[in-house]
């Protein structure tokens, strides 16, 4: 309750602000619909030449790109801005009121700047599942849909957490602030079916920077491609990964000595 | 003034050597997209045979070389110089006595470039190793020609750029702008698929473009893959667009100067 009263607090403030600089949120809700344009129509170019995808037709590919946006949205509205506060904290020593104040520190540094105007995103790439699961039709049970929707929080949830072990990483070796780049890289290999990569690739974008267990992955269980324990498998690592990430960043914590200490 | 460039090529390659640690992330932005649609268009042509008449080899082709020619045609002066604009950093460069944007910012550009491109070539190396494309329509005589083209090419992508980021001069910011700009530029450049499998009024309308000559026209001339009425063509419009792009860049530039008040001044 406690907590929820806070986020209630931290969205309101993040309004308050985003309000003072509106046009440039229209502005870029109409980039977003260009961009939206354009994916559609690379999708429609790709689908004009074959009639298949590595198996996949274009509502699988449509609902797929609708993850994609999801796990998009989750880096543009929480990571990225709260990483640049997270290393101008760490940089003059201002981390320290994050820590000082009676709050969960990880959630503190995790939803303190929120983009708001992406919510519009959010309902746009509910639009894309929804409509690309329609299309896609009969093959989904609903066994599939609801584990799709479990594998895709969980996916969120496992980004999330490699994220909190990228920046609490900062606490042993300063020199590291940039190690958040590389997931907004490899982002873009999200868009299309991890299957049809290159087997390096595809060891990459699932083990190392796990972009595919969030975008490709909840499309397969949709698909019925995956084994009731490839599906409790993969909710089993995003719950793991949680608890992992949360541990690194208490460790990490312990060793964290202020910028003028 | 050779002197000048001489001195500013010093300064920068020992600055852009400064920031080596980010250069492989820059690099992986530059990766990944080609990379996925070479796979994309390999799976595609693999599962039917070939695309449009495009085989499986004509994709890898076509992409790993995209790889370097969109390296070295590529801008960043929007990043080099939309925040001199914006809080007013430019004013300690336009007092010297040499252009700033013809100098200090282009220099810096081939700099940046320089590196990135000696980073990129083993990488560039392991992914032939991996892949195994078959390089064989590609002549001696047809990477002569791609020189002029690639130097044009990254003429104009620098000189439109320029021009763009000079919006700045009015509106303060240009990011926006600069991401509307990038996506025309990824539509009509051959970035996203070899042109000949866009539909057809956007292929028509690329020719006239200036896009194509960033990255379609100059792959498609080292893959010795465009007949001689293409190559005059685009070489015509390599000229045009050059002379062009200058004129708007000197243009804007001379009326942003007289709007542009510097922060803090």
């Amino acid at each position: 309750m406690h907590t929820l009263k806070l986020l209630a607090t931290l969205v309101k403030l993040n309004v308050q602000q985003e309000l003072a600089y509106r046009t440039d949120a229209l502005i870029h809700i109409l980039l977003n619909l260009t961009w939206l344009g354009w994916e559609l129509l690379s999708l429609s170019i790709l689908f004009s030449n074959t009639a298949t995808l590595g198996g996949w037709g274009p509502g699988e590919l449509i609902a797929l790109l609708g993850v994609f946006r999801l796990i998009n949205m989750l880096m543009a509205a929480l990571i990225w801005p709260n990483t640049e506060r997270f290393n101008s904290g760490v940089r003059d020593g201002t981390l320290d009121y994050t820590f000082l104040q009676p709050v969960n520190s990880l959630f503190l540094i995790s939803f303190s700047r929120i983009v708001i105007w992406r919510v519009w995103d959010f309902i746009l790439a509910t639009i894309l599942i929804i409509v690309g699961l329609r299309l896609s039709g009969d093959s989904a049970t609903p066994l599939n849909v609801v584990s799709f929707l479990f594998l895709v929080a969980s996916g969120a949830a496992i980004i999330y957490s490699l994220w909190i072990v990228m920046i609490a990483f900062t606490f042993w070796f300063t020199k590291f602030d940039n190690n958040v780049t590389i997931l907004q890289a490899l982002l873009e290999a999200g868009r299309y079916p991890a299957t049809v990569y290159p087997v390096w690739l595809r060891l990459i974008v699932t083990f190392v920077v796990p972009i595919a267990v969030a975008t490709t992955v909840p499309l397969q269980a949709l698909r019925g491609d995956l084994q009731a324990w490839q599906v409790l498998g993969f909710l089993g690592v995003g719950a793991a990964s949680v608890f992992v990430a949360s541990r690194v960043w208490k460790a990490g914590v312990r060793r964290y000595s202020s910028a003028s200490s | 003034m050779l002197r000048i460039y001489q001195r500013l090529w010093q300064v920068n390659w020992a600055e852009q050597w400064q920031y080596r640690a980010n250069l492989l992330m820059y690099l992986m932005y530059w990766l990944v997209s080609p990379i996925v649609y070479l796979a994309v268009w390999t799976t595609v042509a693999r599962t039917q045979g070939s695309v449009n008449g495009l085989t499986v080899n004509d994709f890898m082709t076509y992409y790993l070389t995209l790889l370097i020619v969109d390296n070295l045609t590529a801008d960043i002066t929007i990043h080099l110089l939309g925040y001199k604009i914006q809080d007013g950093t430019l004013s300690g460069e336009l007092l010297k006595p040499v252009h700033p944007i013809l100098t200090q910012t282009l220099v810096n550009n081939l700099a940046f470039k320089a590196l990135t491109v000696m980073v990129l070539i083993p990488i560039w190396l392991g992914l032939c190793l991996l892949l195994r494309p078959d390089f064989g329509a590609v002549t001696l005589s047809s990477l002569l020609l791609s020189i002029p083209a690639v130097v044009l090419g990254f003429g104009i992508n620098f000189l439109m750029g320029a021009t763009l980021t000079c919006v700045a001069f009015w509106t303060t910011r240009v990011y926006s702008i600069g991401e509307l700009y990038w996506a025309i530029i990824i539509l009509f450049s051959g970035q996203f698929v070899p042109l000949d499998l866009m539909p057809s009024f956007i292929q028509r309308l690329a020719q006239f473009l200036p896009f194509q000559l960033f990255k379609y026209f100059p792959i498609q001339l080292i893959l010795g893959r465009l007949s001689t009425p293409v190559i005059v063509h685009g070489f015509i419009m390599d000229v045009v667009w050059f002379g062009l792009a200058l004129a708007l860049f000197l243009t804007v530039w001379r009326a942003g100067l007289k709007r542009f008040s510097a922060v803090g001044a």
